[in-house]
């Protein structure tokens, strides 16, 4: 099976409590943050790389940025993948449209059976990067993916929805799907495999090479601005020892009928 | 890679059971490995799992979680090596290492040492919590960032994150105040030593870390070197010399010893307590060195020093090596080694139990609070005794 | 502007919950803007819920099928895209549920239409209309303006918008728009409802829930050693069930369940919105994180800053004592 996966380098804002906005206004101030590979991509990459353990094939892993992002590709070509290609263009500032043109055009020069996204990314997470790729193709999608069986040249998928039920589809090859978390374990990818992937071969195309241009590319969503969200009421903080916030908590609750 | 890849193929099947990788050195009970103690299997034993690795790197077996939860459940305390009657004894604790390299190869390893791995490469810390939080323990201690003084005191992870061994680290650091040591820290800048990452078996990963250490400290022409930790302590005098990485490393109890046989320590005050001290693996067994901390202690007026049997390297490890102050798959029973050694502690009729190391002292205070002995054994740093006998609040 | 159109989603003969929020925000929207709101209704039970749609809408759309019951992709993609170049609404909302992220993004390339998904929040200002996303771990937010004079979608986060009372009486009107039901080449297999493993979290008065923060599956029989002594049982976030240490019925949140228990005590759970929008209404929220700003302490009633393997042993053993003591006296 020849498979493409999309994956991103998006920075670690989880741990941190002190984000800042940065000179321009447009972005955060990054240079305090620790990177790594979005979250849903490495369920992505775990799905290609044992679809490629089971039926053989070729995986490509592909990404649109500068070239710190080669990290992430490295990853990639660490997991199992043949190849990886970066197309050089920053696109922090770019909307999800523009990013699926790129994209869009990348894979169309590829052979591919099945190609896969993330279902959403940390940083930005509008969700709809791979469903937009799909479409511009003109291949069938499903997103939120949490299972997926092969069957010669159909694909068994069960998509996710509310309250833990799921959709069910059986869908012709070629397709495109999201990856859901939790849809396997992906494994440790360690240092020295990462290492051993430096010599794998990473292709660097520009927006030229694909017939594209920046100003041909036409921007739907203008950043405005960015705003810090109201924080609203704060929880009552029980402060002291474990055992003594421990014991003012126990009381609290007994004293509000909890036990 | 297969079993005849394997580094120590030639000697792994020499391991006939005999079972003295678990003893302690007056042969009282099997309970010295703690991996052992905690789960009462053979599997658990450095034996168990030399078998299990040549299964498994034969294909006999398949991987499977709890195949790697035992090979991790190893903290690298090396009682076995010690113990071991055999000549290839000395790799044996090796043999384990190299077997969880081989699964780290192959992306195959428990969640939360996966987590505990990816942590420190993101952030410099296994905790995942941001750099910039590192220093945090400095605050209001008037410690100077590292400018070319004297010594380079390094901290380490565990000291600069875990609220109770934090205390221990600003401890330290007053009583070298008092004493007029010239130091200074690395604060944020201070990334992970690895000791913990190359007993997990990511060697790559070690070998980044400390050849960033390595190169950091050069930078600032760093040459002395004391440690909060005997983790830090054994990776940078042992293992760093073989990246470059030649200074001189003591553990915080030499730099102690030397303090109050110099006078530089008026330790008048004392410290009047029964005291018995807890060898940490890696000063006592790991870099031979049992007699720093005595000595100090031996020094302080006051302190009735009580030896527990199990001493020197014979001493139980408190069970948060090998990552397992984070990973913790020793804990969750009274078998664990924490609390084993804590109640051994008890025995002897002390009422302060002395550690040398802060995982030692996060492990056995939880432990001592598990056993519900806290109203007769506290545990207490060799820092912060002397501290207190110096008269430092 | 052109009028607004709201895209329904319904199931098992109801509408979507999600549905009436989109409802009312357009709601509010057109009354800002002075314009018509359209909803569009499809499928088998379409014409017998367009009353209920019509409270909020000046005009509901009805396109039926004698076959498509669930709200799919495909066949709604088809249906809208005929819709909106017909009638070319202004905006076009719709929920960022599981339907709306399969939909709309393809919708938005096969219209050329600007998309914005997932917002908070919409304004109109000076003709533009301005969508409001939540970023970076919802630690800050953006605002964008959506360029385009013709007809531009949105999707609104669940859970984000309130459901406001309405009693108008919309014209309600059935319209013919031929589409394909089945797919050739993407077959729809039916829907599977959640398996339940015998603990039905939204029968419990306590819940005990873990996140990330307990690190190992062996670490969550502290929580539920605390939870057997508040008489509660033990739920988690999502990452939990990601990695197989609980069933997916435990899970709270957005993909599992909305839960109302007398106590609700997260235990290293951040508070992300996927998982708060399924415990926000409990009736006492207790956070325990060593994370001082985790979002989950904006939206807890009380909150401990500390370490949860030191917290819960203690606090277990705090709640055992005073019950104890009290059972004596």
């Amino acid at each position: 099976m020849d498979i493409v996966a999309c994956i991103k380098r998006v920075p670690d804002t989880s741990e941190t409590d002190d984000i800042k906005i940065d000179a321009s206004g447009k972005d955060i101030e990054k240079s305090n943050l620790a990177f790594k590979l979005n979250d849903w991509d490495e369920y992505v990459l775990e799905t290609a790389a044992q679809l490629k353990e089971k039926l053989g094939g070729s995986f490509t892993a592909i990404s649109v940025g500068p070239k710190v992002w080669e990290e992430v590709l490295r990853r990639a070509l660490a997991m199992g993948a043949d190849k990886a290609i970066r197309v050089d263009e920053d696109v922090v500032s770019l909307d999800p449209g523009c990013v699926a043109r790129i994209l869009s055009k990348v894979i169309e020069g590829l052979r591919y059976d099945l190609i896969l996204f993330g279902a959403q990314s940390e940083d930005f997470g509008s969700g709809q990067l791979g469903a937009m790729v799909a479409e511009m193709l003109g291949v069938p999608h499903a997103t939120l993916v949490v299972s997926l069986e092969t069957e010669g040249k159909v694909i068994h998928v069960c998509r996710e929805l509310e309250a833990g039920a799921l959709e069910a589809y059986s869908i012709e090859l070629p397709a495109l799907l999201t990856i859901q978390t939790g849809i396997n374990r992906p494994r440790y990818i360690s240092l020295g495999g990462i290492k051993r992937a430096m010599k794998a071969e990473l292709k660097v195309i520009s927006l030229d090479n694909l017939g594209l241009s920046l100003n041909g590319l036409t921007q739907e969503l203008k950043l405005e601005r960015l705003e810090f969200p109201h924080r609203g009421k704060e929880a009552v903080i029980i402060s002291g020892l474990p055992r003594e916030s421990a014991e003012k908590l126990a009381h609290i609750l007994y004293s509000s009928g909890i036990f | 890679m297969t079993l005849a890849d394997f580094k120590y193929s030639d000697v792994i099947h020499r391991c006939f059971r005999c079972g003295y990788c678990k003893f302690p050195i007056n042969w009282m009970d099997v309970n010295n490995c703690p991996a052992y103690a905690r789960f009462r299997i053979e599997t658990y034993s450095c034996g168990g799992r030399l078998w299990l690795t040549r299964a498994w790197l034969s294909d006999e077996i398949d991987w499977t979680e709890h195949l790697a939860e035992i090979l991790y459940s190893c903290t690298a305390c090396k009682n076995c090596e010690v113990k071991c009657p055999l000549r290839f004894n000395a790799d044996i604790l090796n043999m384990i290492v190299a077997a969880k390299s081989e699964m780290v190869e192959r992306g195959k390893i428990p969640a939360a040492v996966k987590e505990f791995l990816e942590n420190i490469q993101r952030h410099g810390n296994p905790y995942g919590t941001s750099r910039a939080k590192r220093a945090e323990w400095i605050e209001g201690t008037g410690i100077e960032q590292y400018h070319g003084q004297d010594l380079l005191y390094y901290v380490g992870c565990v000291g600069s994150y875990d609220t109770r061994a934090q205390q221990s680290a600003r401890v330290l650091g007053k009583v070298m105040q008092k004493a007029g040591v010239s130091f200074g820290v690395l604060g944020n800048d201070e990334s992970c030593d690895g000791n913990e990452v190359s007993k997990l078996g990511e060697e790559t990963l070690f070998e980044m870390l400390a050849e960033d250490n390595i190169a950091q400290f050069k930078e600032l022409g760093v040459q002395r070197i004391v440690t909060l930790s005997p983790h830090s302590y054994n990776a940078m005098k042992n293992d760093y010399p073989t990246y470059g990485g030649e200074f001189d490393v003591s553990h915080y109890t030499q730099l102690l010893l030397r303090l109050v046989r110099d006078s530089k320590l008026d330790i008048s005050r004392g410290f009047k307590a029964k005291v018995t001290y807890h060898d940490p693996c890696f000063l006592g067994r790991w870099n031979a060195e049992y007699e720093a901390p005595r000595a100090i202690l031996h020094a302080i007026p006051g302190v009735e020093l009580m030896e527990m049997e199990r001493n020197r390297d014979g001493s139980l490890c408190c069970g948060g090596g090998g990552g397992n102050f984070y990973i913790d798959l020793l804990g969750g029973s009274e078998s664990s080694p924490a609390r084993r050694r804590v109640r051994e502690a008890d025995e002897t009729g002390a009422n302060i139990l002395a550690v040398a190391c802060p995982t030692c002292l996060t492990m056995l205070e939880d432990a001592v609070k598990a056993e519900e002995l806290e109203d007769r054994l506290a545990v207490r740093d060799i820092a912060e005794i002397t501290a207190e006998a110096c008269g430092i609040e | 502007m052109n009028g607004i159109l709201v895209v329904i989603e319904h199931r098992k003969q109801a509408l979507a919950e999600v549905s009436l929020q989109v409802l009312s925000k357009g709601r509010q929207l057109a009354d800002q803007a002075g314009v018509e709101l359209l909803a569009v209704v499809i499928g088998k039970d379409a014409l017998s819920l367009a009353e209920e749609v019509a409270r909020w809408a000046d005009n509901v759309l009805v396109v039926k099928s004698e076959e498509l019951e669930l709200p799919l992709a495909e066949p709604y993609q088809q249906v809208l895209a005929s819709l909106i170049k017909e009638r070319k609404p202004r905006l076009v909302l719709m929920a960022h549920s599981s339907l709306g992220i399969d939909l709309a993004p393809s919708l938005a390339v096969e219209l050329e239409a600007p998309l914005a998904t997932d917002c908070i929040d919409i304004r109109t200002e000076d003709g533009s209309i301005l969508a409001v996303r939540s970023i970076y771990n919802g630690k800050v937010h953006a605002v964008y303006s959506l360029s385009s004079s013709d007809t531009v979608i949105i999707t609104t986060r669940v859970g984000e918008f309130a459901v406001d009372e309405s009693n108008r009486q919309g014209h309600i009107e059935e319209i013919a728009l031929p589409f394909e039901e089945e797919c050739e080449y993407k077959k729809f297999n039916g829907c599977v409802e959640q398996e339940a493993y015998g603990v039905d979290i939204n029968q419990a008065e306590v819940l005990i829930s873990v996140g990330r923060g307990i690190r190992e599956k062996k670490n969550i029989e502290m929580a539920e050693k605390l939870a057997e002594v508040l008489g509660g049982v033990v739920s988690c976030s999502r990452p939990i069930v990601d990695c197989g240490w609980l069933p997916s019925d435990r899970q709270v949140g957005l993909s599992g369940k909305t839960v109302k228990p007398k106590l609700y005590m997260a235990l290293g759970i951040s508070g992300a919105f996927q998982h708060v929008v399924g415990m926000k209404g409990a009736r006492m929220i207790v956070a325990v994180n060593k994370d001082a700003r985790a979002p989950i302490f904006s939206i807890a009633d009380y909150g401990i800053v500390d370490d949860i393997f030191k917290m819960v042993p203690e606090l277990t053993n705090k709640i055992t004592e005073l019950k104890l003591k009290n059972s004596k006296g």
